[in-house]
């Protein structure tokens, strides 16, 4: 038991978790941010770029508002990072890492996904800063549109693979994984392709990617929730959504295409996966505006919604 | 969709970025950067002073000769000057490294000096005509002229009135 | 030089401050970053839109009598270590409108100015150099 204990505490702090979700975080900021130059016809940063700026806020001063509650202002960064540290251990790594089952299941992670952007609402409004304060509500307001979709498209997968596996509902991912790598990805499911499209909508909105990065829009609202942050608390907070993209997209990953090699081959190939997500991810950032946030919360509701309704009806109707 | 073949175009051509600060950047040849005097062609008849938009450019009398200055912290290259400048003294050249340190700030200065001639006749000190000055005035050589160059405005006077001049 | 300064000086966050510019430098501000042939980013830096963020500070305009008290509090809520610029010959000497009733400048007898950059507006080009002059100043300061 206390073996166990261990190794999921090692899970959460070194590999897949912790540092190891951290470095592939900043890694696949610093593709997207060479990406984006690039197809601007810029030479952009070095691939390193964003450790580089998370040394820096390290060594900056942090200054906090008068107007900030000092304790929450504080505390949420680490709320963010804790909970993305557990959420990077809990998604499993094709063919390299399971998770432990002590972490928790599948609506366990569904809870931790969100807990960045809750992290980023309590920052903003914390701050006391009007601009902190519009982010907040913008932000809120993309969560509650963009968790139902989210919802039904999970639903629906766990649906689908714990009828396959003959069990009501599959909420352990590491059943869903092995599932597919004995018979064939979800991706390639016609019947769960609503969902794949589901899921593929939900990403840019989670990540901040454009046209949704309506909270931290840092022309308007000078980055929202993050206005008044300096120093280590938004590096922490910065190194919060580089862990969240490695977890949103490796959850993708993990529900949809895990299939690939066994052993360090299965490690790298799950790395270029979410390396291809960020290409695609930049890709849009570069070619499109920003949205207004009515015009995503609607989008979101019509769209991705829809689709996810249809997706679950898709798999209930073959239960 | 033409925003993908943009895209893909702006990815196929590579970064069309330039090689500054770590190589040479390009400058266009008419480019108005930083101002150049050439005291030897300078008339001193301050014009330049006179139309300039910024008060960058100062003229003082001394002993030895009328000194130019200007500073090119408060220049702003409107090329007034250049403009003016009867016998093209000042130009504007397309040098752009005008970046300094804070404790460089009140050195950024080009200095002239427009020496003073002494009259041939009375030894009294007169600003030097240059030749482009009675090349513009005479469209051509005039001996008449300049053997009146090289006197004191009292002693040219007193020359023209003698007709030694004619 | 250690790890930290090292690290530092490839990731100089920038900050524009207007202190009643005529907007010339504003732009040309934008166009080092906007532009693919300038493109600041390279160097590691970043247009932030929070004071709270930025370590090279560059200030545009002549610090005009209504504006300097708000600029004054902006330049004082960012985070030290901090490098300023002074972006065009507005903010270093007050230009063409040095002497002026309406004018608190120049800069530095406010401000802890440490390049100058002149220019009217200066060119993108000029502006880089003025920058990676900053940024020694900031790999020393960190």
């Amino acid at each position: 038991m206390i073996k166990d204990t261990l190794w999921t505490l090692l899970a959460v702090v070194v590999f897949p978790g912790g540092l190891f979700a951290m470095a592939l975080g900043l890694a696949l900021k610093g593709v997207e941010r060479r990406a984006i130059a690039r197809l601007q016809r810029r030479v952009g940063p070095p691939l390193v770029q964003p450790f580089y700026d998370l040394v820096k806020l390290m060594r900056k001063r942090t200054l906090i508002p008068d107007t900030a509650n000092r304790f929450v202002f504080l505390t949420v960064p680490l709320i963010g990072l804790a909970a993305m540290g557990v959420a990077a251990a809990m998604i499993p790594i094709p063919g390299f890492y399971q998770p432990s089952p002590l972490l928790g299941d599948l609506i366990v992670l569904f809870y931790l996904v969100s807990v960045p952007a809750v992290a980023l609402m309590l920052a903003g409004s914390a701050s006391g800063s009007p601009y902190g304060a519009i982010g907040f509500s913008r932000e809120m307001a993309i969560v509650l549109a963009y968790e139902g979709p989210i919802l039904l498209s999970l639903v629906a997968v766990a649906l689908h693979a714990g009828a396959a596996m003959g069990q009501p509902i599959a909420l352990n991912l590491s059943d869903i994984v092995n599932y597919q790598q004995q018979h064939g990805a979800f991706l390639f499911d016609p019947w769960l392709l609503p969902a794949f499209l589901t899921y593929l909508s939900f990403i840019p909105a989670n990540l901040g990617i454009a046209p949704f990065d309506i909270p931290e829009a840092e022309a308007e609202v000078l980055e929202g929730p993050l206005v008044e942050y300096s120093g280590p608390p938004l590096g922490l907070l910065k190194l919060t959504s580089a862990i969240k993209s490695v977890v949103v997209i490796g959850l993708g990953v993990a529900l949809f295409f895990p299939n690939g090699p066994d052993g360090i081959a299965g490690l790298v190939v799950f790395a270029l996966k979410c390396v291809v997500m960020v290409l695609a991810g930049a890709l849009l950032k570069a070619a499109v505006g920003r949205m207004r946030i009515d015009q995503a919360v609607l989008f979101y509701l019509k769209w991705p919604e829809l689709l996810g309704v249809a997706g679950l009806v898709l798999v209930a109707a073959r239960l | 969709m033409t925003f993908l073949k943009i895209l893909w175009d702006n990815l196929r051509k590579g970064p069309s970025t330039e090689a500054f600060p770590f190589g040479e950047a390009t400058t266009p040849a008419g480019y108005r950067g930083k101002v150049t005097f050439d005291a030897a062609t300078c008339v001193g008849c301050n014009m330049c002073e006179h139309v300039c938009a910024a008060g960058a450019i100062r003229f003082a009398e001394a002993d030895d000769g009328l000194h130019f200055v200007i500073w090119h912290n408060t220049c702003v290259s409107c090329g007034l000057c250049a403009y003016y400048c009867p016998t093209k003294a000042i130009k504007l050249s397309n040098d752009w490294h005008l970046s300094h340190l804070q404790q460089d700030k009140y050195t950024q200065l080009d200095h002239g000096v427009v020496a003073y001639k002494r009259c041939t006749s009375c030894g009294d000190k007169l600003l030097p005509t240059g030749s482009v000055l009675t090349q513009l005035a005479y469209k051509g050589p005039n001996p008449r002229a300049e053997r009146l160059m090289d006197l004191c405005p009292e002693c040219r006077r007193k020359a023209s009135t003698r007709g030694e001049a004619i | 030089m250690n790890f930290f300064s090292t690290a530092a000086k490839k990731s100089p966050w920038l900050y524009r401050i207007n202190a009643g510019s005529c907007n010339g430098c504003d732009v040309e501000l934008a166009t080092t970053a906007c532009i693919p042939r300038y493109d600041v980013e390279r160097l590691g830096c970043q247009y932030c839109g929070s004071p709270k963020h930025a370590d090279i500070v560059l200030i545009t305009g002549p610090l005009t009598a209504r504006v300097k008290d708000r600029v004054l509090r902006v330049f004082d809520e960012i985070p030290d270590p901090k490098v300023t610029v002074a972006v065009g010959i507005c903010p270093i000497s007050g230009g063409v409108f040095r002497e002026s009733y309406a004018i608190e400048g120049p800069i530095d007898r406010y401000l802890p100015v440490d390049v100058n950059v002149p220019g009217c507006p200066p060119r993108p080009q000029a502006i880089i150099e003025g920058i990676a002059m900053a940024i020694e100043i900031w790999a020393k300061r960190t």
